[in-house]
């Protein structure tokens, strides 16, 4: 055993001596902290490699060549398969990120650069920006204090009873809203979500207008829609608890964008008289609501291509919450007003 | 968009010229009728703790200046970098595989001339999906899913063709020959259909001739109005202040006198988006140099037409950012360049 290390040995000691040499040479060529960094990184690309030449190209033919094979390839004898329940952090058979195609939740997408999203990002959101953008002078500083943490107020007096009692509710209302930090280039609103809720009441005697309605509302919103059930009983309304009585669609991210283009092209042009959406809508915190009747949804070209197949009659309105990233209705009124929302009378914000 | 309490102008407004701003604004703000006198004089200490002297008229300064940078937005959606074309295809095609078979008689019923249709075209590409090229998911050969180097399914414009191409509608349907499955039936089918109008092409005319006057050029960017002034230099329509006016009026004026009534803009907020600074090379009477405030427009519609414009200019373009670089000066380029967007 020592025998056959020997050369081994030797060759090391050889390479002993020799080692110096190079640490000096490169720290005589060094420049700066992050070069060695950069020298171990290759120097080209695999995506400046150039594809393979057009002939090994045509002639690649990969169901010719598994048929012209004699045998079956081997097998590989471990195939992952994601678990079907998740057993903890400690089990040795864990789930794979949802990314990974192998993944039960894995859903592909996105499919495609939505218009209204490429509208948002070259035109809207810089001039949104430059419309709301407020100036302060170098050096100034507010003299309203920015509150910071908490906002709601303590008990202060001498009552005992102050004490570990639960803060004050806040001035003049009974929620606290929003505060709109100032604006910039990273804060400017955009649309987060929308959600598709639509309330069947017939719903409560005949269960086949709750299917209706979740088809229509999955064909034009792309998205799985959810029922819900009543939870109360409510005879002024004819509810009962646990019946299903609505269904839902969240719209995000590449659907989101879609499913308002369409809207605001589309379905909203081709409406009788539509005013537009209440000046009043919204929640004080940038989502903003509005309606649309039966005959207005029957105007989305999922629903109008095979119109005949929905039963007569059982076609469902809806009403379509915009969710944005603004925080106050004002911001987000002017940004669905520039993807082309008209809203009438009053503005309440 | 919080501009109700301390914009600059009103700040500006309150300001004396016996105090700082700061302590100004700090003074003059009314406490709550509650604890006042305690908060009034507690502000009072901190405000002489921050106190900065007021500026006094200096004896050279800078002339100010009103630039508008009038921008036609992209007008349509941008061509695809190749790798995300690429990526979304690929999203496409694995998309056929995972999701929920098509509920095929939802949407066509039984022996209708439809029904037929469709099963024409999914014998042709086995798969609901319309752009992708022919796709099997399932059976013996679904390993054999992935595009080859070269097919004409990942160019852009044939999956545009396919996707018109399903969009035409048979004009009469023969009932006998319901899958036309033999090359010549179909090729006659074909000239029996409604064609669909086709989109207008991505580029236009002006793209071709290099007409840089042309609104209809690079429909796909953000172009921007270059005008040449009286010293022959490439600028952004710019003047002088007159008197006591304001940046954005001064900007509508700007607009009219330079390229005439023409064109119907909009001045995007009264902040301008940015500065040039010019100096003189030797000092004139109390002047240092030239500063110009740039204004955000839009054209909506019109053209500029710069007959009897009323500050001398010579010529104009309409330029996509990277022209506006080879067009104007470096120091100018500095200057505007972040202002400027990508796309």
């Amino acid at each position: 055993m020592a025998l056959r290390e020997l050369p081994l040995r030797a060759f090391s000691a050889v390479c002993r001596d020799l080692r110096p040499v190079v640490p000096s040479l490169r720290s005589s060529a060094r420049r700066n902290a992050s070069t060695d960094a950069v020298q171990e990184l290759e120097s080209s690309s695999s995506l400046t490699v150039p594809p393979p030449s057009q002939d090994v190209a045509k002639g690649f033919d990969p169901v010719a060549q598994s048929k012209a094979r004699d045998g079956k390839l081997p097998s590989s004898r471990y195939q992952f398969k994601s678990p079907k329940y998740y057993r903890g952090p400690l089990h040795p058979h864990q789930p794979p990120p949802e990314s990974d195609p192998s993944s039960r939740l894995f859903q592909p997408g996105p499919f495609s650069l939505p218009p209204l999203e490429q509208t948002y990002q070259s035109t809207i959101a810089p001039d949104l920006l430059a419309l709301t953008y407020v100036h302060l002078p170098p050096g100034f500083r507010s003299p309203v204090k920015e509150v910071k943490g908490q906002r709601l107020r303590e008990w202060t007096g001498d009552s005992p009873y102050y004490k570990n009692r639960p803060l004050r509710p806040p001035r003049g209302g009974g929620h606290l809203s929003l505060l709109t930090p100032p604006r910039t280039f990273r804060n400017v609103p955009k649309i987060t979500k929308v959600t598709v809720h639509s309330m069947v009441k017939e719903a409560m005697e005949n269960s086949g207008y709750i299917a209706v309605a979740g088809m229509v509302l999955q064909a034009i919103t792309n998205v799985r829609s959810i029922p819900h059930q009543a939870r109360h009983n409510v005879t002024g309304w004819g509810l009962r608890s646990g019946k299903t009585i609505s269904v839902t669609a969240d719209v995000e991210r590449e659907d989101a964008y879609h499913f308002l283009g369409k809207l605001v092209n589309i379905v909203l042009p081709r409406i009788k008289e539509w005013k537009g959406v209440k000046g009043s809508s919204g929640d004080d915190s940038g989502n903003i609501t509005f309606g649309l009747e039966p005959d207005q949804v029957a105007l989305f070209p999922e629903v109008e291509v095979n119109y005949d197949s929905y039963p007569p009659k059982m076609i469902p309105g809806c009403h379509i919450t915009i969710h944005t990233s603004a925080t106050n209705d004002r911001d987000a009124r002017l940004l669905l007003q520039s993807i082309g929302l008209p809203f009438y009378g009053k503005y309440i914000n | 968009m919080n501009a109700g309490q301390n914009t600059a102008r009103r700040i500006a407004s309150k300001t004396g010229s016996s105090i700082c701003r700061s302590c100004r604004e700090t003074i003059s703000r009314n406490a709550y009728s509650t604890a006042a006198a305690a908060t009034v004089t507690d502000n009072h200490t901190e405000a002489l703790l921050n106190h900065i002297p007021p500026a006094t008229s200096p004896s050279t300064s800078y002339g100010v200046q009103a630039g508008v940078v009038l921008s036609r937005p992209p007008v349509i959606t941008r061509d695809l970098h190749p790798f995300e074309s690429a990526f979304f295809l690929y999203q496409r095609r694995l998309n056929e595989r995972l999701a929920l078979p098509f509920t095929r008689y939802f949407y066509f019923k039984k022996k209708t001339p439809a029904d037929l249709e469709w099963k024409r075209k999914i014998k042709q590409r086995l798969t609901p999906a319309r752009d992708i090229g022919r796709y099997k998911g399932y059976g013996d050969e679904a390993w054999n899913d992935e595009l080859l180097v070269g097919a004409p399914e990942s160019d852009v414009n044939w999956q545009v063709e396919r996707l018109l191409e399903d969009a035409d509608k048979p004009a009469a349907k023969d009932e006998h020959n319901p899958g036309g499955e033999v090359e010549g039936l179909v090729q006659k089918d074909k000239v029996e259909r409604d064609m669909v109008e086709k989109p207008m092409p991505r580029v236009t005319e002006a793209d071709l001739k290099g007409d840089v006057k042309s609104l209809n050029r690079m429909l796909q960017r953000t172009l921007y109005l270059l005008v040449k002034n009286k010293e022959g230099k490439w600028t952004f329509p710019e003047d002088r202040l007159a008197g006591k006016e304001a940046l954005h009026d001064a900007a509508e004026r700007i607009l009219v006198h330079s390229g005439g009534i023409n064109m119907n803009t909009w001045l995007i907020g009264r902040v301008p988006i940015g500065h040039h600074e010019a100096k003189y090379p030797t000092a004139k009477s109390n002047e240092l140099g030239l500063k110009t405030f740039f204004m955000k427009a839009r054209i909506m519609a019109g053209q500029a037409n710069l007959k009897d414009n009323k500050l001398g200019l010579a010529d104009f373009k309409w330029l996509a950012k990277e022209e506006v670089q080879k067009t104007v000066d470096g120091k100018y380029w500095h200057s505007i360049k972040n202002m400027l967007a990508e796309r």
